[in-house]
């Protein structure tokens, strides 16, 4: 296991982390999810030991804790994962993978870079340029949960409750989209 | 190697100061590093020696890029570094900070099966 936070708060993450003993890094300014198109957390990536993905972006959870929200069996995905582990094959093909993660389009991209550029001013003290990019950045890519969810605690909003609610609606209006593999 | 991420301070730089920024020299065979050229089409396009639009440079090397007008200028991962997940299906490595304050990248686990697990705290 190698877990990234998708996050600027490392001693919020230390607290998830505390008794773990694998890797965790702190992807501040989300290079991960624009080298992966990842577009909401938890994004899971299953990788060969020759580098291969195997499964791709995939919406797996660790434990049932959301489960009445997300419909979601956790054990049931972690089967695939112990398969994977116990006999090295999955069971689905390199073209099923290829089709099951749409590539960020330019202005998905661009909303990376906004968020980059607004979180670097934030940590500089410019909250008016801060909010600026963010503002731009969630403009373009208004259904993107690292782009519009993650900007809410930079910017002394809670990401739960309400505001959460407001997103979840607006991407389910649209149709949820997602860069990846949802279920099983 | 092309650094995955770039924030600039500024929209312009000087052919003086390209190589250090961005790791490519403006040559009048194209844009240069090592003995790799591309070949640059609209020259003025890119303004002049002393102003060089570096989104417009990134947009030549296959990155994206956005200039706000703090002056910050982000340049993006080359966009193979993309295509090589979603379409070669072969992991883009890459190495972060640690919650021990040291880097790790994907490849320090490299003759493993790996399960990499993109989380948050929001």
């Amino acid at each position: 296991m190698i877990a990234v936070a998708i996050d600027e708060d490392t001693e919020a993450i230390r607290g998830f982390a505390d008794g773990i003993d694998f890797p965790v890094l702190m992807d501040a300014d989300h290079l991960v999810t624009e080298l992966y198109a990842i577009s909401n957390v938890p994004t899971v990536v299953m990788i060969d030991e020759a580098d291969r993905i195997v499964y791709p972006n995939w919406a797996a959870f660790g434990c049932d804790l959301f489960r009445e929200f997300t419909g979601i069996d956790s054990d049931r995905q972690h089967d695939r994962i112990r398969d994977w582990v116990r006999t090295g094959s999955v069971d689905v093909s390199d073209d099923q993978i290829r089709d099951s993660v749409g590539d960020l389009n330019v202005d998905e991209e661009a909303a990376r870079l906004h968020f980059r550029i607004a979180s670097e001013l934030r940590r500089r003290g410019d909250e008016v340029g801060a909010a600026r990019n963010f503002e731009r950045a969630g403009r373009l890519a208004p259904h993107d949960w690292t782009i519009r969810r993650a900007a809410l605690p930079l910017q002394d909003k809670d990401p739960f409750g309400e505001n959460f609610m407001v997103l979840y609606e607006e991407a389910e209006a649209a149709g949820s989209p997602y860069h990846g593999v949802r279920g099983y | 190697m092309d650094a995955d991420l770039l924030l600039l301070e500024s929209p312009t730089a000087s052919a003086d100061q390209l190589p250090g920024l961005i790791g490519w020299s403006l040559k009048p065979e194209g844009l240069c590093r090592d003995d790799v050229c591309i070949p640059v089409q609209d020259r003025a396009a890119l303004g002049d020696e002393s102003a060089i639009d570096l989104v417009a440079v990134a947009g030549l090397l296959d990155r994206p890029a956005v200039a706000d007008e703090s002056g910050l200028t982000a340049i993006g991962a080359l966009r193979a570094r993309r295509r090589s997940a979603l379409v070669d299906l072969v992991a883009p490595d890459f190495s972060l900070p640690n919650l021990e304050g040291g880097l790790t990248a994907l490849s320090d686990h490299g003759s493993k099966k790996r399960l990499l697990v993109a989380f948050s705290s929001w």
